[in-house]
């Protein structure tokens, strides 16, 4: 921005030149704002357009899925539908034990990898860590489906273990793993340096400082992006698809096949039963809640540190 | 925000610089956090290789056939991948256009026409709808869009003079269709796009909005003169994003495309993108056919690469811009 002091126009021509702005201003005046108007009016258009399938999809969901969330659903494993009984669709509770089961081993594989990675980042300048951003940032992107390819060619393939709940939390970690670094990294960088400084001013080793300063002061935004890494993880189909077998027993054992939420909403959808269809609506209720809650609390969570920090 | 990090990471580094290079940090704190990058940086090359190396032997006998091939004949091959790219582009490009157009009007409406309050409402509720699995939104297209596209949409579609060229259904057998996957994918990265753009669009400096007001420019003009220029940048940065996640949709395609691997132009036709067709060829696949699947995730993966790649140029060159102004 020029500073407007330095102009050394006479005092006329800037006259003369604001006289002609004004009346170019005032002929064009009724034509700007009509096109103003109109250019609003087709913007509010598109947020209209937006909102009508997105609010009709989250409508749609609740209604057609909250009856469905009965007893048999939850505790149940599912059946399957005959001409005698067309409406015996059983529930879904393998889908539900499977979905937190393979998430839960996913984390507990993901987050201390991916959590001391994050603090590598953030505290280190060499050329290694700035190369682990750019992996890091590109695997973040990379689509779903190529960490169950990945899964299944070196878990199934190279390792030789079958079908199970473990070859799909491997794919779910790889999923978390980015997510969880980049956020670690940023929690770490927002650090203020006066802590450390402080810390250092004591005569505290760096890695005292660092463990005992920087990560409890990071922990609000690693624990957030921990749980956004988990809600992005619970609703990802393909990364299961191709490797958890698709189990229609309630197991909580890593080398046992196990279905999740996703997958029988992805199965279901086309059986020709109709309640089986419908209850379909039930799973992706359910996978919705899961995603809503934990990312609401993630929110939270990080919200209420902010004011703390304030 | 972006500054100050920016800041924060410079005046860090001197930090490390300063205590880092010293041997009292050479502790097994130091090497357990090198260990964790060893093992982050072993599973990524783990997954470019392994992917990869599954997929060579397609590369090495068929390298053409996978890439401009027309056909899958499973078990025994050819195995050709142009259908599914072309429908991975086609689905992906015309989600985009939808995405774009209407979310650059909804961003520009949240952030300026909306009343305060209502705007950090409607803004968590977009950020909401980006978290919802993408498989929520391939059932309701299978379940409740598709139908109602059937019944009313296609064969007015299909009714328009020029229409057996754009969108021509001569079987007139509405059913999964391309155009539909497009119109689901664009609905899905709608959120994305629009979580994105209204924060670009909400961090462009009041002075110059309040600047370009005082000169007596109109709303409209302010923000085409203005707003959009200033965060042109990052909104091409969004929208690659948006494009990134329409281009590796898996389950959502595979259920309202159609699954047919032919090369279609024929926007109502069914076809398949390459994520889908993965996803549903994958469970009876057998030897050969394994590793041309593979060659088309390795088709994916460079794909979604240099999209990032480009999405991350852009994203660092607004913030240049952003720097400056």
């Amino acid at each position: 921005m020029n500073d407007l002091t330095q102009l050394d126009e006479p005092i006329e021509v800037a006259q003369s030149m604001r006289e002609e702005i004004r009346r170019v201003s005032h002929s064009t005046r009724a034509r700007r704002l009509l096109i103003s108007r109109v250019m609003t009016i087709l913007c509010a258009l598109a947020l209209a357009i937006a909102a009508v399938p997105l609010i009709l999809l989250l409508w749609q969901l609740v209604q057609r899925g909250a009856p469905q969330l009965t007893g048999t659903f939850f505790t149940k494993v599912p059946a399957t539908p005959s001409l005698l009984d067309p409406n015996a669709t059983g529930g879904l509770s393998n889908a539900i034990i499977g979905s937190i089961a393979l998430n839960i081993y996913a984390a507990v594989m993901a987050i201390p990898v991916g959590v001391l990675v994050g603090v590598f980042l953030a505290e280190s300048t060499s050329k290694f860590a700035s190369a682990l951003r750019i992996i890091a940032q590109t695997m973040a992107g990379a689509p779903s489906i190529l960490m169950g390819l990945f899964a299944f060619s070196f878990v199934l393939q190279d390792l030789h273990v079958g079908f199970s709940a473990i070859a799909g939390s491997f794919a779910l970690a790889v999923l978390m793993l980015p997510v969880i670094i980049i956020s670690t990294e940023i929690a770490v960088l927002n650090v203020p340096n006066t802590l450390r400084e402080a810390g250092l001013a004591l005569g505290a080793k760096p890695h005292k400082v660092s463990l005992r300063i920087v990560l409890p002061s990071a922990l609000t935004g690693i624990v957030t992006g921990s749980i956004l890494a988990i809600s992005r993880a619970i609703g990802e189909t393909a990364p299961v698809l191709l490797v958890i077998g698709g189990g229609y027993l309630n197991s909580w054992q890593p080398f046992n096949p196990v279905s999740a939420l996703p997958l029988s909403i992805y199965e279901n959808a086309k059986s020709p039963w109709p309640s089986q269809r419908a209850q379909v609506w039930g799973a992706a209720l359910v996978l919705v809640a899961f995603v809503f809650v934990l990312s609401l609390t993630a929110r939270i969570w990080a919200s209420r540190k902010q004011k703390v920090n304030n | 925000m972006i500054e100050e990090s920016i800041s924060d990471l410079e005046i860090h580094g001197q930090v490390v610089e300063e205590f880092g290079s010293s041997t009292t940090s050479r502790t097994w704190y130091h090497y357990l956090l090198l260990a964790a990058c060893v093992l982050f940086a072993a599973v990524s090359v783990g997954f470019v290789g392994s992917i990869f190396q599954k997929s060579l032997p397609t590369w090495l006998h068929h390298p053409a056939t996978i890439i401009t091939g027309s056909g899958w004949q499973s078990p025994t091959g050819p195995f050709g991948g142009l259908a599914m790219i072309v429908g991975t582009l086609e689905t992906s490009l015309i989600a985009l256009v939808i995405a774009v157009l209407i979310g650059l009007g909804t961003s520009i409406s949240i952030v300026f026409f909306l009343p305060r309050r209502l705007r950090n409402i409607v803004a968590t509720l977009v950020e909401l709808l980006a978290a919802v699995p993408s498989i929520v939104y391939g059932l309701w297209g299978f379940l409740v869009l598709a139908p109602w596209m059937y019944k009313s949409v296609d064969p007015w579609l299909n009714s328009w003079p020029f229409a057996h060229t754009l969108f021509g259904d001569p079987s007139q057998q509405y059913g999964p269709s391309l155009l539909l996957a497009a119109i689901v994918l664009g609905i899905m990265i709608l959120p994305t796009f629009v979580a994105i753009s209204r924060e670009v669009i909400a961090v462009v400096p009041q002075d110059l909005i309040e600047a370009s007001l005082s000169l007596g420019a109109t709303r409209w003009q302010v923000i085409r003169k203005v707003v959009l220029p200033t965060s042109r940048i990052g909104l091409f940065g969004a929208a690659f994003l948006a494009l990134a996640r329409a281009t590796g949709e898996t389950v959502a395609v595979a259920l309202i495309a159609g699954g047919v691997a032919k090369v279609q132009f024929h926007l109502l036709d069914p076809g398949t993108s390459i994520a889908s067709w993965i996803a549903t060829e994958f469970g009876e696949a057998q030897g050969n056919e394994i590793s041309a699947l593979m060659a088309l995730g390795v088709l994916l993966m460079l794909l979604s690469f240099s999209l990032s790649l480009v999405s991350r140029w852009l994203v660092s060159r607004q913030r240049k811009v952003m720097a400056q102004v």
